[in-house]
C-alpha cells in the first residue's frame, strides 16, 4: 500500500511512548495496523515501518512523520505524540516528535 | 546485529541498540539486497536495452557521457575519501559503517563506468579525465588533502555532507528525466545516499553538540568548498538541457542540513 492512511485496528494505552496525561484528558492512542508498501532500503523486518514520500497528493496519517534528514515517511502501529522518540532507520536518524504552532506534528533532530 | 524483539517496531530500541543495529554489516547486507538483488549490474538487464537507449540521439549520448564522468569523479573521490576515513574513525560503529560506504561508492563507480562503456566509450578511464568539470576536480583534491591531514570533522563534512547532499538532489532529478537503465542505476544509488548523508549529519551533530567552537571552523570549510561544488553540480543541469529557471532549487536539502548543523555564517 502506498497511501498514508492505515487501518486503525483498535484503541490501547500506548507502552513504551510518552505517557498519557496524569488527568487523563488525552484520549486514548490510536493503534495502526501497517502493511509493508514496497520500501526495500531496510531489512525486512523494519521495511513496514517506512514509506516513500509521494509528493503533491500525498498525506500523513497520525501514525506517520516526515524524517527531516532523509525525507522517508516513518511510520508506528501507534498515533504520534509530541515528545515520543523515532527512529529513521533508513539514514540513521534519531528524532523526537514535536507539535508545531499550527497543530501539525513533525519529527526534530537530536544528535 | 542488535538482539531485539522481531515483534516491537524500531522506536521502541534503546538508542545504543538503534545505532550497533543500523550500523551493523548484516543491517547494511540486507538493506542494499532489497533493491539490488535483481539488477548485480545496477540494472534490469533481463529486460534488454529498452527503447530509449536505442533510440538516444547522438547529442543526447554524448551528453549523458559528460554528466557520468562527471559522477565517476564524485565517486571515485568518495571512495578514496571514506576508504581513508576508516583509520581516523573514531569508534567501532563508525568504522564499520564507513567500510560499508566504502563498498557502496565502489559499486556506484563501477556501474556508472559500465553504462559509459555501454554508450561506447572504449577507454572510461580517459573519457572521465578529459570530461572532468574543473570545480569538482579541485573539490577531489580538497577532500583528499583533509583526509590527508587527518581533520575528520571537516572530512566528514565536506564528503558525507556537502558532496552527497549535491549528489543526491543530481541524482534524484536525473532520476526523473533519465533513460530507463541509467534511471535504475540511479534509483540503487540515491537509496545509498541516504545512509551516507544521515551517518555525516549525525556524526557531526553529536560531535559539535560538545564542541561549539568546531562550528566555525566548519562553516569556514563550508565557505570555501560549496562554490566548487554548487557550481560543478549547476553544471550537470545545463548538461541535462535545463534552463535556469526549471532548475529545482539544487542547495536546498543542503542548506537545511547545515542550518540544523548550525554552521550558516
Amino acid at each position: 500500500m502506498n497511501g498514508p492512511v492505515d487501518a486503525a485496528i483498535d484503541e490501547v494505552p500506548p507502552s513504551s511512548f510518552q505517557p498519557e496525561s496524569a488527568d487523563g484528558d488525552e484520549p486514548p492512542r490510536q493503534r495502526f495496523e501497517l502493511e509493508d508498501t514496497g520500501f526495500k532500503e531496510v531489512p525486512k523486518r523494519w521495511r513496514k515501518f517506512y514509506r516513500i514520500w509521494q509528493g503533491e497528493g500525498d498525506s500523513l496519517g497520525p501514525n506517520e512523520v516526515i524524517c527531516p534528514v532523509c525525507k522517508v515517511v516513518i511510520r508506528s502501529h501507534r498515533e504520534f505524540r509530541p515528545g515520543d522518540r523515532v527512529y529513521c532507520m533508513p539514514c540513521m536518524s534519531r528524532m523526537v516528535v514535536v507539535r508545531r504552532p499550527d497543530g501539525s506534528l513533525e519529527a526534530e533532530v537530536t544528535y | 546485529m542488535a538482539d531485539v524483539d522481531h515483534d516491537e517496531e524500531p522506536h521502541l530500541l534503546e538508542e545504543d541498540q538503534f545505532l550497533q543495529e543500523v550500523h551493523s554489516f548484516s543491517f547494511w547486507f540486507e538493506a542494499i539486497e532489497g533493491y539490488l538483488e535483481d539488477r548485480p549490474r545496477g540494472y534490469v538487464e533481463t529486460l534488454g536495452e529498452p527503447t530509449d537507449s536505442k533510440t538516444m540521439s547522438d547529442a543526447d549520448r554524448d551528453q549523458l557521457i559528460t554528466t557520468l564522468c562527471n559522477y565517476c569523479v564524485g565517486e571515485s573521490t568518495a571512495l578514496e575519501a571514506s576508504s581513508g576515513l576508516v583509520r581516523m574513525a573514531p569508534n567501532n560503529h563508525s568504522r564499520i559503517f564507513l567500510a560499508t560506504q566504502v563498498a557502496d561508492e565502489a559499486r556506484h563507480l563501477e556501474v556508472f563506468l559500465r553504462r559509459l562503456e555501454m554508450l561506447g566509450v572504449t577507454n572510461p578511464e580517459a573519457e572521465v579525465e578529459a570530461r572532468a568539470a574543473s570545480g569538482l576536480v579541485e573539490f577531489r583534491k580538497r577532500l583528499l588533502d583533509l583526509v590527508d591531514q587527518g581533520d575528520w570533522e571537516a572530512a566528514v563534512f565536506a564528503q558525507n555532507v556537502l558532496l552527497e547532499s549535491m549528489e543526491d538532489t543530481v541524482f534524484k532529478f536525473h532520476e526523473s528525466v533519465a533513460d530507463t537503465i541509467t534511471q535504475q542505476m540511479l534509483e540503487g544509488v540515491v537509496a545509498d545516499e541516504r545512509r551516507h548523508l544521515g551517518f555525516g549529519e549525525n556524526d557531526l551533530g553529536r560531535r559539535l553538540a560538545h564542541d561549539p567552537d568546531g562550528r566555525s571552523r566548519l562553516a569556514a570549510i563550508r565557505a570555501d568548498l560549496d562554490p566548487l561544488v554548487l557550481a560543478s553540480f549547476d553544471s550537470v543541469y545545463r548538461e541535462l538541457g535545463l534552463s535556469r529557471e526549471d532548475q529545482p532549487q539544487l542547495g536546498k536539502e543542503y542548506l537545511a542540513t547545515v542550518e540544523r548543523l548550525g554552521l550558516t555564517t
